[in-house]
């Protein structure tokens, strides 16, 4: 997982520095983090970069919007979830991992690459039964292992409502699993 | 023996249930084999999902140098139609303030014509005309009278308006002079 750097926007976006500039160091010191959070959720790297993109831009036009700078990370972060559930929303869709993005170590056999990539496969044709916002409360907590609270505020929701999802999710993924098993 | 749904068994393995559901479904999953094989199942998932965390290998300089630029480029054109839209606003406010100041003609013509007073009708139900000996009388109401009298015209013409006047004009049979007679009530 990229590391958390919190960050507030006038560190960031100082007075005095070019626009363009601090613009850049902006997003140069928060990309990694923002793609792999929304790559997490729609398990597509073309995807995750458009969305990446998108998230920033919508950041930076909005940036009057944000009150409190130290919360700059988790500003970001919220738009991030919301610009990746829209998306999984609009396509409708599952996007599939392409064999050669799919993760690899040097030290892997082709075989183990894939059985790896069918596994992946396996896993992702699980989150397409599940709807976008289930998907992203169960990918955020199981797979990126936030707590429920977290959850709760990048998803701009309670915690109950969290809880919800995140149960229907589970509940849905472990049908699945049951089904393929059979 | 009632078990929990499973929603709670789902909740219960990642351990997001509360405090007080946590430890009422821990202790029935303790005596329950089935719903013990549910919780493990749930388990059992949870451990496979975070492999769905590995990344792909990734170029993160080529990456971060795309991501910028797009940055910049969507910056850029939100700027281009932000500065449009004055434009725009400024042609619809226009055409908005056309329509309000048309409506606010129609408003007041319509109220015009609505408040404008309504003719109101001469009531002559009570002004009649007499004919009396030698000329005619013309009343008004009980107390107003108008007469003209011409005594000894022959042929003698009376006319009347609806202003309340009246007049006469009749020749004099012994000297041929032409008399002509006015008369009206004061306003």
């Amino acid at each position: 997982m990229g590391t958390t750097v919190l960050i507030g926007m006038s560190d960031v976006i100082e007075p005095g520095l070019e626009l363009q500039e601090r613009q850049n160091r902006f997003v140069s010191q928060h990309f990694r983090r923002i793609f792999v959070q929304i790559y997490h959720v729609v398990q597509n790297v073309a995807d995750a970069q458009d969305l990446t993109q998108e998230a920033f831009i919508k950041a930076l036009q909005h940036q009057e919007q944000l009150k409190d700078e130290n919360k700059a990370a988790h500003w970001l972060s919220r738009i991030a979830t919301n610009t990746a559930i829209d998306f999984l929303r609009r396509s409708g869709r599952a996007t599939f991992c392409e064999l050669d993005e799919a993760p690899e170590s040097h030290s892997e056999s082709p075989e183990q690459i894939l059985l790896r990539s069918e596994h992946r496969e396996y896993l992702e044709d699980g989150l397409r039964l599940l709807s976008a916002r289930e998907r992203a409360a169960l990918i955020m907590r199981d797979v990126e292992g936030l707590p429920a609270d977290e959850v709760a505020e990048r998803m701009n929701c309670s915690k109950a409502t969290v809880r919800s999802h995140i149960a229907n999710g589970r509940t849905k993924f472990r049908r699945y699993m049951e089904r393929r098993k059979r | 023996m009632r078990h929990p749904n499973q929603a709670t068994l789902a909740l219960h393995a990642g351990a997001d249930l509360g405090p007080f559901r946590r430890w009422l479904t821990a202790r029935h999953v303790a005596r329950c084999t089935y719903c013990s094989q549910e919780v493990a199942g749930y388990t059992e998932m949870r451990e496979l999902l975070p492999e769905l965390a590995e990344l792909p290998e990734i170029s993160w300089n080529r990456m971060a140098a795309e991501i910028k630029a797009n940055v910049r480029l969507g910056l850029e054109a939100g700027e281009c139609v932000r500065s449009e839209m004055p434009l725009h606003h400024a042609s619809l406010a226009g055409w908005r303030a056309v329509v309000a100041f048309a409506s606010v003609l129609v408003l007041v013509g319509g109220c015009l014509v609505l408040e404008r007073p309504a003719p109101q009708m001469v009531h002559t139900a009570e002004t009649s005309v007499a004919s009396a000996k030698d000329g005619v009388q013309l009343q008004a109401g009980d107390n107003r009278m108008l007469g003209l009298m011409n005594v000894g015209a022959q042929k003698a013409v009376y006319h009347f308006d609806a202003q309340g006047s009246m007049g006469s004009r009749y020749t004099d049979p012994e000297t041929g002079s032409i008399t002509i007679n006015t008369v009206s009530y004061a306003q």
